[in-house]
């Protein structure tokens, strides 16, 4: 296991599907939809993530070494039933840490410029952030070595996670058998994650599995009768990397310095909150939504 | 998606590590031009009125449009509803979507037939639209 990286592995599968998505839609193969200038953008997000990961990495496995060492039981690597624990485990503190990244400003910031895309294809999925580390998500993970699961365990799980993950951002597979779509994150499921439209806003966090999200309240179907619109809910007005990956650091930035009073709901308030509610949050344009369908329905009714 | 870690190891820089990245770099330059030949030719149209109207509709659902302006290069449009301006700039094959007080808007002024509108926001400073004559005849004070 020494040296295992399922994310380096993959990553010769990672540029032959993204070739292979972009010849294929070109001649009406699948269906997939680029535009040059964002695939320039989540291309170079991807790999200069890998770069910035180095920066905090080090500190994080350090970190989860040192729990380790304090761990209550002893997990044995070779064992199947540690691999299967550690795959639930894992992928339930990732439905958690996504949540997390959606619903709190402050690490909303770190995690936005992942659904800054108007586009949904493969290339989306190399968008990643360059300051999750700095967030410090990654001690959402140290629960997992303090149980005793070894780190490098744990490390490689979030890289199979990361893998599996890949591959469910396409449009060219609509709906996997019923069996699949009820238990696993798929590319149907996924896409509504990626949507602003405001039904579908918040919803879909499941890693590998969809199951997260049917038991904690915020799983949605794609429906037929509503395409999703992929991006932001005020999409980016540029291409500019460094904007698209410290905007929302900024903005932030910008808002303690105007209102430092408010600090606390600046930085952990939902994405969108201000004091005097004047900008939108997903629950805002949610409850907008609703009312507008409510209104739609009642007049249907009258007619 | 160039680490490299192992059991207590943390990651680290080193010569594999840089070459792994240098073959990564290449082939994201591959796969940009990749997406530029097979998008060549197939950009969005030029904005006109219909569209425009659908893209105001998605985005500031409720809000009446009042009048419309298309910029005369179909990147952009301006929209009056009420007291707001509601603004559309492309981006890409898309579209980014803002809303100011109408003052501010009718304040810009256009230089070489191109209106420049003050967004005063991080992720959408300004938009450039081609209005030609601002503010419109109609409108201006």
């Amino acid at each position: 296991m020494k040296g295992f990286d399922p994310v380096t592995l993959a990553t010769p599968f990672f540029i032959i599907t993204v070739i292979l998505e972009i010849v294929l839609a070109r001649f009406g193969a699948l269906k997939a939809q680029y535009e040059t200038k964002d695939t320039a953008v989540s291309l170079t997000m991807g790999l200069v993530s890998s770069v910035a990961g180095l920066l905090t990495a080090g500190a994080s496995f350090a970190a989860a070494m040192w729990i380790y060492q304090h761990r209550l039981f002893t997990i044995p690597m070779t064992a199947i039933w540690a691999w299967i624990l550690v795959f639930l485990l894992e992928d339930m503190t990732y439905y958690w840490f996504h949540r997390l990244s959606h619903e709190r400003r402050f690490w909303w910031a770190a995690h936005v410029n992942h659904h800054s895309s108007q586009h949904y294809n493969l290339s989306t999925a190399l968008r990643q952030t360059w300051t999750g580390g700095l967030a410090g998500t990654w001690a959402l993970w140290l629960p997992l070595s303090l149980i005793g699961f070894p780190p490098a365990m744990v490390l490689i799980q979030k890289g199979v996670s990361l893998v599996y993950q890949y591959w469910i951002h396409t449009e060219a597979i609509r709906r996997l058998p019923r069996p699949i779509e009820a238990v696993f994150n798929t590319p149907s499921h996924h896409r509504v994650h990626h949507a602003r439209n405001p039904r579908y806003l918040d919803r879909n966090y499941a890693g590998i599995l969809i199951i997260w999200d049917r038991m904690f309240g915020t799983f949605q179907p794609e429906l037929d009768e509503e395409a999703c619109r992929y991006g932001l809910v005020h999409n980016l007005g540029t291409f500019n990397i460094v904007r698209v990956a410290f905007h929302e650091w900024i903005g932030m930035a910008q808002d303690i310095a105007r209102q430092p009073r408010h600090i606390l709901g600046w930085l952990f308030g939902a994405p969108g909150w201000t004091p005097d509610g004047s900008r939108d949050t997903s629950a805002k344009l949610k409850a907008e939504w609703a009312a507008r369908q409510a209104a739609t329905e009642s007049e249907r009714e009258a007619a | 998606m160039t680490r490299r870690r192992g059991r207590g190891q943390v990651p680290r820089v080193n010569s594999a590590y840089l070459i792994q990245l240098a073959v990564s770099a290449v082939a994201v330059g591959l796969m940009i031009g990749l997406a530029a030949w097979a998008t060549r030719g197939r950009g969005a149209p030029p904005l006109d009125e219909a569209t425009a109207r659908r893209w105001l509709a998605d985005e500031f659902p409720g809000r009446e449009v009042e009048s419309l302006w298309i910029a005369t290069d179909g990147l952009g449009a301006l929209a009056k509803s009420g007291d707001r301006a509601l603004i559309l700039t492309r981006v890409g094959d898309g579209y980014a979507a803002r809303q100011i007080d109408w003052s501010k808007a009718l304040a810009a002024r256009a230089q070489d037939g191109r209106v420049r509108i003050a967004l005063a926001d991080v992720t959408a400073p300004k938009a450039v639209l081609a209005l030609g004559v601002w503010p419109p005849k109609e409108l201006a004070a």
